[in-house]
């Protein structure tokens, strides 16, 4: 029997294959495919135009060692949350790196609202993050009032911050549901939308619309409230706690639910800071920031809450900040339905208005984090200048950070946790 | 951010405390910017809740760090981070928003970029966060963050030639006749090295404006749209 | 001329005609029960037009699947693409001859059915493999990969948390386990352990939630199935379902008396009666077991691959040997 020398290295298929193929591709005079360390890949593989890299980053996620793979996920898919493409290079299942490329959704609301008058640009922010419509409004509300200088009346602000309160609601029990859905389950999806239904319904009496209420003016709010408003407002308060305890209950318990959230994900509150991210992922991370208490904006002055934080920071944790905010949301509920006031629902501000020229900014916390927007008056009908900035986008940057090193099927999960909105990362 | 030690907590506990009204709340912010950042502020503003600050673009890391860092601001969160285009032949302004739990006023601080040369330092080793910003004030603006390791477009596609947001931004977008034409040579394809690439693969068949393969006749070159085809 | 062959010949291409017959409204039914049993829990109505209360809703869909365009990817190697949905359409197929339906209609009684079953179903590994690599699609690859990992890894619990009930009943064939079960009493009570490893393993295997990672549709969109369209789809979809009741099938056959009815009633009759007995009782459990895995798709979400693999290695195998090992010393001390 002859002896095998213990110094040959007998290759393995995938590399008699690839030598085979540089063979074969020698003898057709083509150039060899592999060059050294890791070979450029944003040639052929997931549909980006033929050109060499943009940027050091852009050639690092797209060079593949041996091994890795690129897996395009969207911008149709089931669940990236609206039409964003993620490029995941993966090694077999762990993913290795992560880039978002997005834009799929923008509108260019910003230089659209640079033609339309301070009235018209806040029914153009409604569809931003439409799932927290009221939000998008109040921002902007904020800033022009600022810029006009009038003050909204009081009745108005509270009333504000009722609807925005109940946007809140539905929002996070919303994100309960894609959380569930986007680990496998198919039906609490269904019972948030049954959540988010009822206070539709509420918020439709009252602003006319389902999803993008054009409810907010500049110096109050266009309707006052009305029998149906406050008729659908006590049915509702009367279920709400019962109802979201009863659909929690299914997924917060549940041991599967728990073995995908628990400990995936985990954002430090340093790292978080440092990449921005804000609202309820900020404060699951143990940071207590909130917008309503940091620099307080409305009627939040006068109503008594705490600012909730988790420990942990990981996909539970971000799962229960929200379940927690929304009890805390049902509280801000009972204590404005309380305290709301008589009176007119909206300033007396002219038809079309030049403010004096001056900049503004105006802050919420929404659903999402801090929106905020930052108004530039040039003394014309028309702002010069309108920016928006969404807690969505900024937050997608802890997914590149978050997912090297975990699974393909937690890409979707962390980001769920998330919640991020596309309408809102694209503008 | 290793040393600085979470300012949210040793600051004064949130909302316990009601902020006081109007210039004597950020006061002392004030007096704090000018004692310690005079140098570098060229015109400070105040309102009910925010206090402004212009500063040259060169110096923004500079003073964002102390901002940041220094025990008496501590602004650790960067709210915002925007462009401002004031029209054709006038600057451009980088705005950072910024919050601080010490005081009760927004900081926003403007730092002047210039037109022709629209360059400023990037901020995202202050904050990691700054990244997407800082794209997306690139590709509305052109406004280039040197150091920045990923600086391409966030919203348009990887090859287009213009600053949507720009004041004297033209429709439709040809960046032939475009002012703000392509900073970045990789968004003329016409630059593109495409090596040991371009025998292997097809050159994209995206349709190009002006287009380039109609017929042309005598006097005229592809260029020329003025004729109806 | 042999007359007791080419009868016996005849009767096994009868019983598998029947067979290959019975697995398309099979699959029709459970399919209906899993639409409207899942829209019952997430309080919808389900499909209620067609037919008496959308009864005909599946066999709509069925002849749907015929009509749709098949679809085979430009790059993708034709006949292993073709094969693969026949790979597993045919393990399921196979895997049914066994199955105990009633005293006497059993399509292919063997003395080693037991060993047949678990050896055919494997098959379907193959199939589904197959599917994901020539479909030239990388979310393919990952879900066939996925696929051949999971079923693999599935297949020794599954296997090895009978072979407790087997040592029992000194018997690998299906009716004389369940002629064991008659005189002795349901498997349950005797192997409580074995029938849990078993149901979860039989989830697994047929690639059911929470163990539906191969076509986990928020995450790869469809796995190996995403290039199958009209027929070829069809087949994956058909045999899914139709695996589904394959596996309520044995686990029944095998835990809960197969075709015997339960007390009080007269555990097995004679005759043709006593068939049709047998066949009823069968197939009620058959569908009690086929609704709770239906109900527990609605209700929980997916367990994540490498959890999936953790479990089968590290938990139900350990149990199923040590399952094993206790119930030998038991037959030989208490002489069973």
């Amino acid at each position: 029997m002859t002896a095998i020398d213990p110094e040959t290295r007998i290759p393995d298929p995938i590399e008699l294959d690839r030598l085979e193929e540089e063979r074969l591709r020698a003898a057709a005079g083509l150039a060899p495919l592999h060059a050294e360390g890791g070979e450029y890949a944003g040639f052929d593989t997931v549909g980006i135009p033929e050109r060499p890299p943009q940027t050091e980053r852009e050639r690092d996620v797209y060079s593949l060692d041996e091994g890795e793979m690129l897996v395009n996920m969207g911008p149709q898919h089931p669940s990236t949350h609206g039409v964003m493409r993620i490029v995941v290079k993966v090694r077999g299942e762990i993913v290795v790196d992560v880039d978002p490329v997005l834009g799929y959704l923008h509108r260019g609301i910003e230089k659209l609202c640079e033609n339309a008058t301070y009235t018209t640009v806040l029914t153009y922010v409604d569809p931003m993050d439409y799932l927290s419509t009221m939000h998008n409004e109040h921002a902007p509300a904020i800033a022009f009032e600022k810029l006009y200088g009038v003050k909204a009346p009081p009745r108005a602000e509270y009333i504000r911050a009722l609807v925005v309160e109940l946007n809140r609601v539905f929002s996070h029990g919303l994100m309960m549901g894609f959380l569930a859905l986007d680990i496998g389950g198919l039906t609490p999806i269904l019972y948030s939308f049954i959540n988010r239904d009822e206070i539709v319904d509420m918020l439709s009496a009252i602003s006319g619309q389902r999803m993008l209420f054009n409810f907010f003016r500049v110096g109050g709010v266009n309707w006052d409230t009305n029998d149906e408003f406050l008729s659908r407002l006590g049915t509702w308060r009367g279920n709400v706690l019962r109802n979201i305890e009863m659909n929690e209950r299914m997924i917060t318990e549940n041991e599967i639910f728990r073995a995908r959230t628990v400990n995936m994900g985990r954002l430090s509150g340093d790292d978080a800071i440092s990449l921005g991210v804000s609202g309820p992922n900020l404060r699951a991370s143990g940071v207590p920031f909130d917008i309503r208490k940091a620099h307080p904006y409305s009627i939040y002055r006068e109503l008594e809450f705490d600012v909730i934080t988790q420990e942990g920071g990981d996909s539970y944790s971000r799962y229960l900040q929200r379940i927690a905010e929304i009890k805390q949301s049902i509280h801000l509920i009972d204590q404005i339905i309380d305290k709301m006031p008589h009176g007119p629902v909206q300033a007396q501000v002219p038809g079309i208005i030049r403010p004096k020229p001056g900049r503004a900014y105006g802050a919420v916390e929404s659903p999402r984090g801090l929106y905020s927007v930052y108004a530039i008056s040039d003394g014309g009908p028309n702002p010069y200048r309108f920016r928006m900035r969404d807690p969505s986008f900024i937050s997608l940057q802890a997914i590149p950070k978050l997912m090297p090193g975990r699974l393909v099927a937690d890409t979707m999960a962390v980001m769920a946790s998330f919640d991020p909105v596309m309408g809102g990362v694209d503008k | 951010m290793a040393d600085v030690r979470r300012p949210w907590a040793a600051a004064d506990p949130l909302g316990r405390r009601r902020p006081l009204s109007a210039p004597a709340a950020a006061g002392a912010l004030i007096r704090h910017l000018t004692e310690r950042l005079g140098s570098d502020i060229r015109d400070l503003w105040t309102d009910e809740d925010t206090v402004e600050v212009q500063i040259d673009g060169a110096r923004n890391v500079d003073v964002l760090t102390r901002l940041r860092d220094e025990e008496e601001f501590a602004f650790w969160f960067l709210a915002d981070a925007a462009a401002v285009d004031y029209g054709p032949g006038e600057r451009f302004e980088v705005v950072y928003h910024l919050y601080s739990s010490r005081h009760p006023a927004w900081l926003r601080v403007r730092a002047h970029v210039d037109r022709q040369d629209a360059h400023l330092p990037t901020i995202t080793t202050l904050w990691e966060g700054a990244m997407f910003h800082e794209r997306e004030m690139y590709d509305m603006m052109g406004i280039v963050f040197d150091g920045n390791r990923d600086l391409r477009r966030i919203y348009m596609s990887p090859d287009y030639r213009s600053f949507p947001q720009r004041k004297d931004f033209v429709l439709p977008d040809d960046a032939a006749d475009s002012p703000a034409a392509g900073v970045s040579p990789l968004e003329r394809p016409e630059t593109w090295d495409l090596g040991r690439f371009r025998d292997a693969l097809t050159v994209s068949s995206a349709p190009t404006y002006p287009p380039t393969d109609l017929p042309v006749e005598d006097g005229e070159t592809a260029a020329d749209t003025s004729r109806p085809r | 001329m042999d007359w007791e062959l080419i009868l016996g010949i005849g009767r096994f291409l009868l019983a598998t005609t029947l067979l290959l017959l019975l697995t398309v409204p099979t699959a029709f039914i459970i399919i209906q029960m899993e639409m409207k049993i899942i829209a019952q829990l997430a309080l919808r109505y389900g499909p209620n037009r067609i037919g008496f209360k959308g009864m005909f809703q599946s066999t709509i869909h069925g002849f749907k699947v015929l009509a749709k365009e098949d679809a085979v990817p430009d790059q993708a190697d034709r006949g292993t693409f073709t094969l693969a949905p026949w790979m597993v359409y045919m393990a399921a197929a196979m895997s049914m001859l066994v199955i105990p339906f009633a005293p006497g209609a059993v399509a292919a009684d063997f003395n080693i059915g037991i060993v047949y079953f678990f050896a055919v179903l494997g098959l379907s590994v193959v199939g589904l493999l197959v599917a994901g690599w020539a479909s030239y699609n990388k979310y393919s690859l990952l879900g066939g990969l996925r696929a051949a990992a999971q079923m693999v890894s599935y297949e020794i619990p599954l296997t090895l948390s009978i072979v407790g009930a087997v040592v029992l009943a000194g018997t690998l064939s299906f009716t004389e386990l369940i002629q064991w079960q008659l005189e002795h009493g349901w498997l349950l009570v005797w192997q409580p352990v074995g029938l849990g490893i078993f149901y979860i393993s039989s989830l697994a295997e047929i690639n059911r939630t929470p163990f539906d990672m191969v076509e986990a549709d928020s995450e790869l969109v469809a796995g190996p199935f995403t290039e199958y369209s009209g027929m070829r789809f069809g087949f994956f979809f058909f045999a899914e379902y139709v695996a589904l009741f394959i596996m309520s099938g044995i686990l029944i056959s095998l835990f809960f008396g197969g075709w015997l009815a339960p007390w009080p009633f007269p555990a097995q009759l004679g005759g043709f009666a006593g068939t049709l007995y047998g066949i009823f009782w069968f197939f009620l459990k058959t569908y009690i077991f086929v609704a709770i895995a239906v109900w527990m798709r609605g209700t929980l979400p997916r367990v994540r691959v490498d959890q999936l693999m953790g479990m089968a290695w590290k938990v139900l195998l350990p149990l199923a040997l040590v399952n094993l090992f206790v119930t030998a010393i038991a037959v030989v001390v208490f002489d069973l």
